[in-house]
């Protein structure tokens, strides 16, 4: 009987009051996931509180996790949701899902990451634009032709090759001599344990742009134990709290930001739009920053 | 081929440590300039020493025809645990034995859970406690990470010692003296120590250790407190050299931690395996990652090769036991 009681609340905190209209944030790791997540979620919840829908926000147990992902929204259009955004984790093995809701009446957006279905637009960051940011502001504080590394994210994901071609494509075309670039896969560790492998074979090296902030700061612990620090800046991507503290510290130079919060925001706007029949552009740019020890603290 | 016992008997015993300077060789041919160098031979140990003490506990599971997939979880929540300590404010010494009492603690409910719920097999109470541990790592953290740790608290993980003859950052690594304090202690442990032989006792036929009066369930107890101490050593390892307690930090190390184990001659079905073993089969790991990086060859080409190297050492080791039976 018990058990029976429990999952009947369980059951009643899924499902949907009937009313007011449901908007669903499907993102791609946990919010309790990483500071950035939590951000796009806040984002949404303002959101929703403030034009008074209700939003539901899921996320699969790990990132990345594309088969926990692909059920999460099975199950939420089939709760029959008013819309969904997005954030898809492979947007290959969650287009038919897409298709399904769009069948089914359901307004989608992809947020973050674009998908591949036709027609559904997009909310979030030009990352090759922002990558190219950093890549600008290296090349103005690096003398012309010195010797730059890039590392890369999971370069299988549109974000990694994105920033990656935006951080090449700067670069390159500033007159900069790429040594090394090379996947650390989003991952601090690794992004140290590359940075040292790249620093041994590229003792010239001036700058590194690291693809997200995490590996960025892994790359500042190599180079502070190699006491390169002085001679190499550190570029990263999304100015996180460690990230900015770094900044501050005059460890890491620069960071690019992302407006998660916006992506959040502009999904649950968009789609409650979609619904009342309006037309969206098919790109909703969130935004990218600059982030630097003048404005660092903003970011904390 | 001609069999010779002699030459059978030979690579036996110093059969991985051939492979070990074949790899170094061939990696020096390709860059002469970068291989040798004393910084890069640095790197690789800071890079897998704490593959090293995660893979040293994993043999003493497997030893016993276990497996401990709980390590790389445990090593995570070891790390967040000690960095939220550490930026508390709570006083150093106490912060760093903080990281190896958590693998402690995971250790003994593996080996609780498996021996007083009697579970079919280790894989499963450890496949549990992969997740649950995972998801308290996660849950004490928010999932964000904890960065910025006491230097003292850094100081197994970062420091090294240049001797007044290395250039920074070269050097003997503080983290490889840990390594080797704890394989020397592993060591006499598993060959010298009366719980140690029964490890291997109980790994060759528990029933026969159970007839000759050996604490079967006991002595299982310890041995997955020991691998849960050694993860959350490695945990302290991995803080210190990355200031940071990150949630996600050793996602999937447990295969890297079986794969330098069985690199390294150790028998999944127990009884069978030796520290200096598992030293080889990290080496062999990391040589091999480092080569590549060094060559910049692809990640992508890293896993696949990776994943050869593991089925063919293994392979060999099939072969050179073939050959010993038939002696």
């Amino acid at each position: 009987m018990k058990t029976v009681l429990l999952a009947g609340v369980a059951i009643a905190a899924m499902t949907v009051s009937a009313h007011a209209q449901t908007f669903v944030l499907g993102m791609k790791g946990p919010g309790a996931g990483n500071p950035f997540w939590a951000a796009v979620e806040a984002g949404a919840r303002d959101a929703g509180a403030e034009h008074g829908v209700e939003v539901i926000v899921v996320a699969p147990p790990q990132e990345s996790d594309v088969q926990a992902q692909i059920t999460q929204i099975e199950d939420l259009i089939a709760q029959g949701v008013d819309g969904i955004a997005l954030a898809p984790t492979d947007p290959n093995a969650l287009a038919p899902v897409v298709d399904a809701a769009i069948a089914q009446g359901i307004a989608v957006v992809f947020v973050d990451t674009q998908g591949i279905n036709d027609g559904v637009s997009f909310i979030g960051t030009n990352n090759e634009v922002g990558a190219a940011l950093a890549a600008q502001f290296i090349c103005e504080n690096v003398e012309e032709g010195a010797d730059v590394a890039i590392l890369q994210g999971l370069i299988s994901q549109s974000t990694g090759q994105a920033r990656a071609q935006g951080a090449n494509q700067g670069l390159t075309d500033c007159g900069l001599n790429i040594v090394a670039e090379q996947p650390a896969n989003w991952d601090r560790a690794m992004g140290l344990t590359v940075t040292e492998n790249i620093i041994t074979g590229n003792p010239n090296i001036r700058a590194i742009f690291g693809s997200n902030d995490n590996m960025a700061l892994g790359a500042v612990e190599a180079l502070k134990q190699a006491a390169m620090l002085d001679t190499v800046m550190v570029v990263g991507f999304d100015a996180n709290p460690d990230a900015a503290a770094s900044i501050l510290a005059g460890e890491m130079t620069a960071s690019v930001a992302q407006a998660p919060s916006n992506m959040g925001r502009f999904s649950i706007e968009a789609l409650m739009a979609l619904v009342n029949g309006e037309e969206i552009e098919d790109w909703i740019d969130t935004g990218t920053v600059l982030v630097d020890a003048s404005n660092a603290a903003e970011y904390q | 081929m001609v069999y010779s016992p002699k030459l059978s008997k030979f690579l036996e015993s110093y059969g991985i440590v051939l492979v070990l300077i074949v790899m170094m060789v061939v990696i020096a041919m390709t860059r002469p300039d970068v291989f040798l160098t004393p910084q890069n031979l640095t790197n690789i140990i800071k890079q897998n020493a704490t593959l090293a003490l995660v893979a040293l506990g994993m043999l003493v599971v497997i030893i016993t025809a276990g497996i401990d997939l709980s390590v790389g979880s445990t090593l995570a929540l070891s790390m967040v645990t000690l960095a939220i300590a550490s930026k508390a404010g709570v006083p150093w010494p106490v912060v760093l034995v903080i990281g190896p009492m958590v693998g402690l603690a995971v250790g003994f409910v593996n080996g609780v859970g498996l021996t007083w719920l009697k579970l079919p097999h280790p894989f499963i109470m450890t496949l549990g406690t992969l997740n649950a541990v995972r998801g308290i790592t996660y849950l004490v953290t928010d999932g964000a990470p904890v960065s910025g740790l006491q230097p003292e608290v850094r100081y197994l993980g970062q420091a090294y010692y240049d001797l007044g003859i290395f250039a920074p950052p070269a050097g003997i690594p503080a983290s490889l003296i840990l390594v080797a304090v704890c394989a020397i202690g592993l060591w006499y442990f598993l060959e010298k120590t009366n719980i140690g032989r029964h490890i291997y006792a109980i790994g060759g036929n528990p029933q026969a250790a159970r007839v000759s009066g050996i604490n079967v369930e006991r002595v299982l107890v310890i041995v997955y407190m020991i691998c849960g101490f050694m993860a959350g050593l490695g945990g302290l390892l991995l803080a210190g050299r990355t200031d940071s307690g990150f949630p996600n930090a050793g996602i999937m190390l447990e295969l890297d931690a079986i794969a330098a184990v069985i690199i390294g001659g150790a028998s999944f079905f127990g009884g069978r395996g030796t520290v200096m073993g598992v030293l080889a089969g990290v080496l062999i790991m990391g040589l091999l990652r480092n080569g590549l990086n060094i060559n910049n060859v692809s990640s992508f080409w890293q896993m696949v090769l990776i994943g050869v190297v593991i089925i063919f050492a293994v392979w060999i080791d099939v072969v050179r036991r073939r050959a010993a039976v038939r002696r």
